[in-house]
């Protein structure tokens, strides 16, 4: 059982993979960590010591912005957008594409799922 | 793809001279201005321009954090009422 970065206790696994549970760390910052606590690749997270537990948990801390940290950052990003009354606000506000994508069709991952329209049949 | 940093930020340059004379006092009210492409620059703080959206000039007065935005940004070139079937008109 490791608990790195307040909730995440990925076990079982490779670190390189474990480390990618945490918000905020995928691949590529989960092989840099790795680097510099200089575990290999082939590693899985039950075989480590307490002692490298405690190497990355400090290198996280550290170096990296990471779940509710990194989440409320975004939050605040968007919230700005949006106090500032900029066009790319308005479109967070609305809920809908910011960056120019078409809303004639699709657009359905910021829309959420289709609302019927009364009397249009086909 | 963003702008390539040693271009600068690319404002129109009577933009700049105007700001200048309001910021020195010189003149007074809005700065009228249809060149929404401008980057709004830190001199532009506290200054209220009238930006046109194609149909009328829309007021933005610029804060601090709207530093490093375009003008046209602050002033939508669409409408948007709703359809009339919806019950909620929508859009401030």
């Amino acid at each position: 059982m490791a608990r790195i970065a307040g909730v995440n206790i990925p076990t079982q696994k490779r670190v390189v993979v474990a480390l990618q549970y945490i918000h905020g760390i995928g691949p590529y910052f989960a092989k840099e960590i790795c680097g510099k606590v200089g575990i290999t690749e082939d590693r899985r997270v039950n075989q480590l010591t307490d002692s490298e537990v405690l190497q990355i948990r400090e290198a996280i801390d550290r170096d990296y912005t990471v779940e509710g940290d990194l989440r409320r950052d975004t939050a605040q990003n968007i919230k700005r957008l949006m106090d500032l009354g900029c066009y790319r606000g308005l479109r967070h506000r609305r809920g809908l594409p910011v960056r120019g994508q078409r809303t004639h069709t699709n657009a359905r991952t910021r829309k959420g799922p289709a609302k019927p329209i009364a009397g249009k049949k086909k | 793809m963003s702008r390539a940093v040693w271009k600068g930020p690319f404002v129109d340059g009577y933009l700049l001279d105007k700001a200048d004379k309001a910021q020195s006092g010189a003149t007074r009210g809005a700065i009228k201005t249809w060149s929404r492409r401008s980057t709004i620059m830190p001199q532009f703080v506290g200054l209220t321009f009238q930006v046109h959206n194609g149909k009328q000039f829309i007021p933005v007065s610029v804060s601090e954090d709207m530093v490093g935005h375009k003008l046209g940004e602050f002033a939508p070139t669409r409408n948007y009422y709703g359809h009339g079937a919806d019950k909620k008109a929508k859009r401030r």
